[in-house]
């Protein structure tokens, strides 16, 4: 058993925990405030490779394992959280399924876009009407000589605003259910394809989150991603990787508001001593810390069983992204509660660390489905 | 008598402060020690340069040649070394500055004398020489212990030892350079004057002065909003210029401005003592940091310690109401 | 263009509580962070600048111990094709000048065009292993540098002086430089160079590897001491709301609004 980080993953931790800190960090404030998209932040994570961790080299990526990947969606998240979900799509979400299941003429012609931030990716799973239940989907794809027509909508897609690749999910033959869901890749410029609303969110605020419209959107035979009716597996499949890196994300916020509780605890004084020499302000900080932890070794934990070739660990990945998401909300609340009144001000950043972290039990799987199916891998 | 040698430095015909700083350092040494200060004087036309210091010290060493017009170290070390091999002067003040930090090592090296670097203050004791000098960002002071030898060479910091005239009067004697020809292999070309920008920070009563603490270049906007309530300019220390977020024109400290405001305001500056030389001389300081240890609470007159997003909207506020 | 550049690995204090330790000469380090020096950070940049320029091959060398290692493969991500750790555990507390001897005798065994270090090391503050350097090597240097401007032959380079005036001078190579911050934007590594880093193998030089000469100790450290307060500063106390009401009382006291 060996829990050290290998050279490689010691230096990206390192580099990018740096970079993180001084070119993300400062704007995360103002972005959350304004929900601009971070362009400029996109290029320089495309400079780094951070837009293509695992993708090979041939395809324009950087070729690292997906403990790396997590722990970069990590530091970055530990900076600007919206920034870490904003790469944690790019990667796990779509350029992980053309990877996956894409043919070598649909890798040539859209990894390389993703790796360098040309074209960014966002993905089409969630509907007005299907959730957490996504046979529940309403999107149809018709064959029509050699297109397929596209009708429907997909709502609550981070980087909806910006992406150039969507990956989307819709049903070519609706009676075998969830059989008879297809993948296909949409290009942002398709006719037929429009954005919808644009979400006005909680947290995570400048991820470019929005409606997807198709209307008679015609998109070419060859954008079908893997096989007619595989879509419901690819999701699933997709999903139990990118749950991994909202597990990561959630320990990035989690840090971040640790970092900050602890360096407060210690500045702020109350009758006459700092803070932190309370025992209820230790009682809190000794918690939050255990519970960072043991989320991190859930997150490293899945991670390690996708690089280590085990071909189910969508339990892992579950119990990672549900308890991960379910201690960030909680540390970031005695963060907010440490900071007392001044955490529920904008001058501190808490108060945002507290709205971001929320999403992390909704999205991806809320943390009801995320226990159902490690109850499913239980009873199966 | 033993010697004592202080390096006069000058720029473009002027002698440059330092010069007297390392002078009065030196009579204080000499008076103790028993030592005959010495300035070194290597110039040209320098009637001027020798009226202001020939009360400063016993004797001037006049090096007089067109080539010492402007600093080269190549050419200055090779006369130095020289006068030190031959005289064999107990200490060599240099100057901490851009022209010492080029030539004190070298010269040091090449005469095999131990040296040490930006001193704050140096003592004798049983023939050993004690400097005193910072660590870690300013931080915190050391004693060092020089090896022991007939002779040392030191730059002392800028500000370290204010000037204190002397009532000497120098005997001047002149001697004939070693080495007059520029070597090929470092030739000055020429001097650049920094570029004039929009807002001279030396003119103005008030200075606001930021650092790395602002963390951000969008903050930038609540410093000059608090800069536009009190009437005054916005300066700034060397890693906000590394950074591009303001021109080199706004820098406060040695390698910047040096400014002598009514007021100074340093906020998120800690207080490296390159920033200190450009304003510590301010009427009245005040310095908003977080850490209650940088060193410019050391500078200043009233502090906060607290967060700067905090206070610098309220102060701005309040300066408007009192207005 | 063969470069070398010399990097040290300090703990960085600029924003950290610096507390001495039990020895009372050096800090307490276990509590702080170590990364490359700043100022040695742009000289490595330059000389990847230099690099893209006139191609050629870089070294990184630096005395440290064995955790220098993490450094060094970040100066090789960065650009650097080769590096070297001296070992530091194989000296007794070697001071800037003993350092500068055991670069020298390492640095005349490769060839180089021009060798960069940073201008000051942030711990200890000399400001003298290059310029010593380039006198044991007996070849021209500048100090303090903040634009490089170089052919196969020569250097045109800018020196920082004080009050903002630059002093241009015109160098023989090889030469050493001493680089200030500010002079570049140093990059960052990216993830495919860190990978390929992270293979490299980073060579070892012991004290049995080096043809030392007697090496020389200028200075030892006596004691480390928190430095007296010169002026005494009237902190102001209370919530924000509080002090800024009475800083801008006392702004108003004084006559400035």
């Amino acid at each position: 058993m060996n829990f050290a980080l290998s050279n490689d993953q010691k230096m990206l931790r390192d580099e990018v925990r740096k970079f993180a800190e001084n070119e993300l960090a400062p704007i995360a404030p103002e972005i959350d405030i304004s929900g601009e998209f971070p362009k400029e932040s996109i290029k320089k994570l495309a400079e780094m490779g951070l837009l293509g961790i695992v993708v090979p080299e041939k395809y324009g990526g950087s070729e690292f394992d997906f403990v790396s990947l997590a722990i970069a969606i990590e530091e970055i998240s530990r900076a600007c959280a919206s920034t870490g979900v904003i790469t944690a799509v790019n990667n796990s979400l779509t350029t992980y399924p053309i990877l996956k299941f894409g043919n070598e003429e649909q890798k040539e012609k859209y990894l390389p876009d993703l790796c360098s931030g040309k074209k960014i990716g966002a993905i089409g799973i969630t509907e007005p009407n299907a959730g957490s239940d996504v046979a529940a989907m309403e999107t149809t794809a018709v064959l029509d000589e050699d297109h397929y027509i596209l009708n429907g909508a997909k709502r609550f897609i981070t980087n909806g605003t910006e992406a150039g690749i969507f990956v989307v999910f819709a049903y070519t033959n609706k009676e075998l259910k969830h059989k008879g869901i297809t993948a296909f890749i949409v290009e942002r410029d398709t006719p037929g394809f429009s954005l919808g609303k644009h979400e006005d969110l909680m947290g995570i605020r400048a991820t470019g989150n929005c409606e997807l419209v198709f209307e008679d959107c015609k998109i070419p035979k060859e954008n079908l991603l893997g096989e007619l009716g595989q879509g419901f597996f690819i999701c699933m499949n997709t999903l139990d990787v990118s749950r991994i890196d909202i597990g990561a994300q959630a320990v990035g916020i989690s840090q971040a508001a640790l970092d900050e509780a602890v360096k407060y605890s210690k500045e702020r004084v109350t009758f006459g001593k700092p803070i932190c020499k309370f025992g209820m302000i230790q009682n809190m900080l000794a918690e939050m810390a255990t519970q960072i932890h043991a989320a991190r070794m859930l997150v490293y934990y899945a991670a390690w069983c996708k690089d280590a070739g085990i071909k189910r660990f969508s339990k892992e990945a579950a119990m990672a992204k549900y308890y991960a998401a379910n201690i960030s909300v909680d540390v970031t609340r005695k963060a907010v509660q440490i900071f007392g009144g001044y955490g529920y001000t904008k001058d501190y950043p808490v108060e945002r660390f507290y709205r971001d972290a929320k999403i992390l039990e909704l999205y991806e799987g809320t943390s009801e489905i995320q226990k159902l199916v490690i109850a499913n891998e239980l009873v199966r | 008598m033993t010697e004592l040698f202080v390096l006069i430095e000058h720029r473009k015909g002027e002698i440059r402060d330092i010069s007297f700083e390392l002078l009065t350092c030196a009579k204080k040494i000499a008076e103790k020690e028993n030592l005959n200060v010495t300035a070194l004087l290597l110039g040209s036309k320098t009637d001027q340069i020798i009226d202001k210091i020939k009360n400063y010290a016993h004797k001037i060493y006049l090096f007089d040649d067109p080539v010492f017009e402007n600093f080269n170290s190549e050419i200055y070390q090779k006369n130095l070394s020289d006068i030190i091999k031959k005289e064999s002067p107990l200490l060599t003040l240099i100057g901490h500055t851009a022209f010492g930090m080029d030539l004190c090592p070298a010269l040091a090296t090449e005469l095999n004398i131990p040296f040490s670097t930006d001193c704050l203050n140096l003592t004798f004791e049983d023939k050993k020489l004690k400097v005193t000098r910072q660590m870690f960002d300013g931080k915190l002071n050391t004693h060092e212990i020089l090896r022991e030898n007939p002779s040392y060479i030191i730059t002392i910091r800028a500000g370290s030892f204010p000037a204190v005239e002397g009532n000497f009067n120098a005997e001047i004697v002149k001697l004939s350079p070693k080495e007059t020809t520029e070597p090929e292999y470092r030739k000055f070309v020429e001097y650049i004057e920094a570029a004039i920008g929009d807002v001279d920070i030396t003119k103005s009563d008030v200075v606001i002065g930021i650092g790395r603490g602002i963390r951000e270049q969008e903050n930038l906007e609540m410093i000059e909003e608090l800069a536009a309530s009190i009437g005054g300019v916005v300066g700034c220390s060397r890693p906000i210029v590394d950074a591009d977020w303001l021109p080199k024109d706004r820098q406060v400290g040695s390698s910047g401005k040096i400014v002598k405001p009514k007021l100074y305001i340093a906020i998120g500056i800690s207080g490296a003592f390159q920033h200190v030389m450009g304003m510590k001389n301010s009427d009245t300081i005040i310095a908003i940091n977080k850490d209650p240890n940088a060193p410019i609470f050391n500078e200043a007159d009233y502090g906060i310690v607290d967060d700067l997003m905090k206070v610098v909207p309220i102060l701005k506020e309040k300066i408007l109401e009192m207005k | 263009m063969d470069i070398i550049v010399c990097i040290k690995r300090v703990p960085q204090t600029a924003e950290a509580e610096v507390s001495i330790d039990s020895t009372g000469k050096s800090i307490q380090k276990d509590r702080l962070t170590f990364d490359m020096n700043e100022s040695d950070t742009y000289a490595l940049e330059e000389a990847v600048l230099l690099k893209e320029k006139f191609e050629g091959n870089i070294t990184v060398l630096s005395l440290g111990y064995p955790d220098t290692d993490d450094t060094l493969r970040i100066a090789l991500a960065k650009g650097a094709d080769n590096a070297i750790r001296i070992k530091a555990e194989n000296f007794e507390n070697p001071d800037a000048f003993q350092t500068a001897q055991i670069l020298k005798s390492v640095i005349k065994t490769i060839n180089f065009d021009i060798i960069l270090t940073g201008c000051i090391a942030t711990d200890d503050a000399y400001s003298q292993i290059g310029v010593t350097l380039a006198e044991l090597l007996e070849i021209p240097h500048a100090a303090l540098v903040i634009k490089v401007d170089a052919n196969e032959q020569r250097t045109h380079v800018h020196r920082e002086l004080e009050e903002g005036l630059i002093e241009h001078l015109d160098i023989k190579l090889p030469a050493l430089l001493t680089i200030l911050t500010g002079i570049n934007e140093p990059r960052y590594a990216s993830l495919i160079a860190i990978r390929r880093a992270a293979k490299k193998e980073i060579q070892q030089l012991g004290k049995e590897n080096i043809e030392l000469e007697d090496l020389v100790i200028n200075s030892v450290i006596e004691e480390l001491y928190v430095p007296p307060v010169t002026k005494q500063v009237e902190i102001l106390t209370g919530s924000p709301s509080e002090t800024a009401t009475k800083l801008a009382g006392i702004v108003k006291e004084k006559g400035l609004i």
